[in-house]
């Protein structure tokens, strides 16, 4: 992985969360359940392509595990909850939640891939 | 119960998302990335942060369903290839939290520059609405 590489993957990491932040919550305001959708495709099909879809992608996979944009939603959406007054002792519960269950559906997925 | 919650969503989410985009990605490319995103995205977003099957209360910092599916990413490929998988995968999960916890923060910035624009009686309308401040359309854009 080159400074290039980095710097690129560091982007790609900034720029998943940040537009989830910006209009995902605004596309269900406008139109209900089905903005999710919109959302879903257009904030997500949109930004895996250019991460992971594209042949040269943003976010170079150093290794042999599967880096997953998902990742940076998670860690992002967390951290602006956060600075906009959300709890940490009550996520507590939520993040051993997607531990385990993480872990064991990648365990499941291990047993017919 | 929460945890329990929990970790069905993180699980589910994470398990359809590690094969089936594939399923599409890979004969289809980019279009089959759409396709999944809708048919899996959606439907997982519906049931996990819309019915609410993660219980996420307002006051206490948000777990998306993204993180039990970026797990549930490393985790398959831990099982399938061994530990070795997941030590070579690290510059790429650092730089990649790195930069998701910079958007996190900026996006931070903007919506609270937002609010207080609109605060100020500043705040920006939707183009269908109302014009934009500045926009004035019979010289045909932005002044």
């Amino acid at each position: 992985m080159t400074l290039g590489h980095a710097i690129a993957t560091t982007f790609g990491g900034f720029i998943f969360p940040f537009l989830i932040r910006m209009i995902w919550g605004k596309m269900v305001d406008e139109w209900g359940a089905i903005g999710g959708w919109m959302a879903a495709a257009f904030i997500v099909g949109t930004t895996w392509a250019i991460n992971h879809g594209i042949s040269s992608s943003m976010i170079t996979q150093s290794g042999g595990a599967w880096i997953d944009m998902a990742f940076a939603a998670g860690v992002g959406v967390y951290v602006a909850s956060f600075l906009k007054g959300g709890k940490l002792g009550g996520s507590f519960v939520n993040i051993g939640a997607a531990l385990v269950g993480g872990v064991s559906g990648g365990f499941i997925l291990s047993l017919f891939l | 119960m929460k945890f329990l919650r929990g970790m069905l969503g993180y699980m589910i989410a994470g398990m359809i998302v590690m094969s089936v985009w594939d399923g599409f990605a890979a004969p289809y490319g980019i279009a089959g990335g759409y396709i999944a995103a809708i048919i899996i995205i959606g439907p997982m977003w519906f049931m996990n942060h819309y019915v609410g099957l993660i219980d996420n209360p307002d006051g206490d910092a948000f777990v998306d369903m993204a993180l039990g599916i970026g797990i549930t990413g490393i985790a398959r490929d831990v099982f399938l290839k061994g530990s070795d998988a997941f030590f070579s995968a690290i510059p790429t999960l650092g730089f990649v939290i790195l930069g998701a916890t910079i958007g996190g923060y900026v996006a931070v910035l903007v919506e609270k520059n937002m609010e207080e624009r609109a605060l100020e009686g500043k705040e920006h309308f939707p183009a269908n609405e109302e014009p934009a401040p500045g926009y004035l359309s019979e010289y045909g854009g932005n002044k």
